[in-house]
């Protein structure tokens, strides 16, 4: 009979305390009862002003969209990788091994990088300029601080590629042979084998990988101070703009800032649990 | 059978061979362009354009690392890192065994509750623990750091332990208990031994968890503890390129020998697939 105590619900909530506290206390400052600038009373102004600034909702959106298509590539590369390459010849795994090396580098290095390769000149403008496309730094595209977020993806694109590579790696090697030789012996083509049968296994083996690098995209502060545009300022460069704020008014919308983002992290994090849920034993 | 694979293998394999040979082009200059990039540019005397190679070399810039800001930034990450890494595996390795006891509902609130700390945004994050340290006298001081880092590391060990207990059972430790052993002989004696290779593990993300933190040690540390990530932020923001790209292949080191420790804890153990 399996014995049925609080105790392990209690540490999970220890574990997660941190965070419900930094919500309950951020949203006691965003309210005005606590924090810099606060009155002690209940004010809506605060977050009134908060939620119906325009910068707050393009700051979010173009987060949101930084992180949605650099995810994206990501994931695409990613099965691509383990699609491409899932046998146990040499020329197989020396392409798993490339695409996971990376693994361990830090978001900070990736964007440091990016600047020096994707710089107005960089190594890719001198490329360039000895291929005679441009003949000084100026004729470079901006593809940093610019508002399309180009080496910004690209970092964080080249970041979520290893993690996602080996999960995907993982995942195509725990599709059965059975199932594909079942379909091959019916006559179905290896490419018809690999869009009905490997690719329907894979991409729900990948979503939570996928949904949590998501998450990381769109909290990487590193990368966006470095690559960003100033406007519109991706969220976490600007809730550290309003921490760091002279006016107490302004310091105090930090705290709805980080709320934003802890909701949508939060969301995430239900998304997460709910396919891993509905699809873990499918692909275990 | 064997055969009739092998021929259907090589026929897929032969008619994927021009993506095959495309993605490993792009593999390698993605993996390692990076890699020379930051070598190239840290012994690089002066690199004025269009030139695709600096003037001259010069390790003026690694001579600098022993007695200067980036040594002892690194000095202060190492001790952050291995500090964390050991406070996150002694506390999330019995939480994590004890989550691998529940089953249905319980368990995914519970799985995602251990996943917030792990999901929510640092800056978000640090808002909160900010107000903690400082409620707590540690607010801007390597220990509120060390606090603050611990905070989704702990997420993180969590969540290895909870999956490498619900793969095991506890057949081992309730056959101890039967033959008498007390709870502490049965960690000492049965579990720990077996968790050698996920331990490793777990220490290894929980360095690496901090040792790379950008966010939180900016927000709860308040400029004033100068970790690694920290001072290579800010030489790469003042455009000292040749002392940034040292610091960002120090920063890369660890982080490569974590890596290593871990395929090799892994490999010494039956745990975890290699």
């Amino acid at each position: 009979m399996h014995r049925r105590s609080p105790l392990p619900l209690l540490l999970a909530a220890l574990v997660a305390l941190p965070v419900l506290f930094g919500v309950a206390y951020a949203a006691l400052a965003v309210l005005g009862l606590t924090g810099a600038g606060a009155t002690g009373k209940l004010d809506w102004t605060r977050a009134t002003a908060l939620l119906t600034d325009r910068t707050t909702w393009r700051s979010v959106s173009w987060s949101l969209y930084v992180a949605t298509v650099s995810t994206a590539i990501a994931t695409a590369a990613a099965a691509a990788v383990a699609l491409l390459f899932p046998r146990q010849m040499r020329t197989d795994r020396i392409a798993r091994s490339l695409a996971t090396l990376p693994l361990p580098v830090p978001h900070l290095v990736a964007a440091a990088t990016a600047l020096m390769v994707l710089g107005q000149s960089g190594l890719l403008a001198r490329l360039l300029f000895f291929a005679g496309v441009i003949s000084e730094p100026g004729a470079m595209p901006p593809l940093v601080y610019d508002r399309a977020g180009v080496a910004l993806i690209v970092a964080l694109a080249w970041k979520e590629l290893p993690f996602l590579a080996v999960v995907g790696i993982a995942m195509r090697a725990g599709v059965s042979r059975d199932l594909e030789d079942a379909a091959r012996t019916l006559g179905a083509t290896p490419a018809y084998v690999a869009r009905r049968v490997v690719w329907p296994l894979l991409w729900r083996g990948l979503l939570p990988a996928v949904i949590a690098t998501f998450i990381f995209a769109f909290g990487s502060f590193e990368s966006a101070v470095l690559l960003a545009p100033v406007d519109p300022a991706p969220l976490p460069v600007l809730t550290m703009e309003r921490f760091a704020d002279p006016s107490l008014a302004r310091r105090g919308e930090a705290y709805g800032l980080a709320l934003i983002a802890l909701v949508v992290g939060a969301f995430a994090v239900a998304v997460h649990e709910w396919t891993r849920a509905r699809w873990g034993a499918l692909v275990k | 059978m064997t055969s009739t694979r092998l021929s259907r293998d090589t026929r897929a394999s032969r008619g994927a061979s021009p993506w095959r040979a495309i993605a490993i082009v792009l593999l390698t200059i993605s993996t390692f362009v990076p890699f020379v990039i930051l070598v190239v540019q840290s012994s690089g005397e002066s690199w004025r354009w269009p030139s695709l190679m600096p003037d001259a070399l010069t390790l003026v810039a690694w001579r600098g690392v022993a007695g200067g800001a980036i040594g002892r930034a690194a000095f202060t990450s190492t001790l952050l890192a291995l500090a964390t890494a050991i406070t996150a595996v002694c506390i999330a390795l019995p939480i994590g065994r004890s989550l691998a006891q529940l089953r249905g509902a319980s368990r995914h609130v519970a799985a995602a509750l251990v996943f917030l700390p792990v999901a929510a945004p640092p800056i978000a994050l640090g808002a909160g623990l900010q107000i903690a340290t400082l409620w707590l006298g540690v607010g801007g001081t390597a220990a509120g750091v060390w606090l603050a880092h611990s905070v989704p590391a702990i997420g993180y060990v969590a969540l290895l332990f909870l999956g490498v207990f619900s793969s095991r059972g506890a057949e081992y430790s309730e056959a101890a208990r039967s033959h008498g052993a007390t709870r502490w002989q049965t960690w000492r004696f049965v579990l720990l031994p077996s968790l050698r290779g996920p331990i490793v593990e777990a220490l290894a993300i929980a360095f690496l968890i901090s040792w790379a933190q950008v966010a939180l040690t900016l927000v709860v540390g308040g400029g004033a503890v100068r970790a690694l990530p920290i001072e290579v932020l800010s030489l790469v923001r003042a455009g000292q390129d040749r002392e940034a790209a040292v610091g960002a292949l120090l920063l890369i080191v660890p982080a490569v020998a974590a890596l290593a420790a871990l395929r090799v804890g892994v490999r010494r153990t039956d745990a975890l697939p290699g």
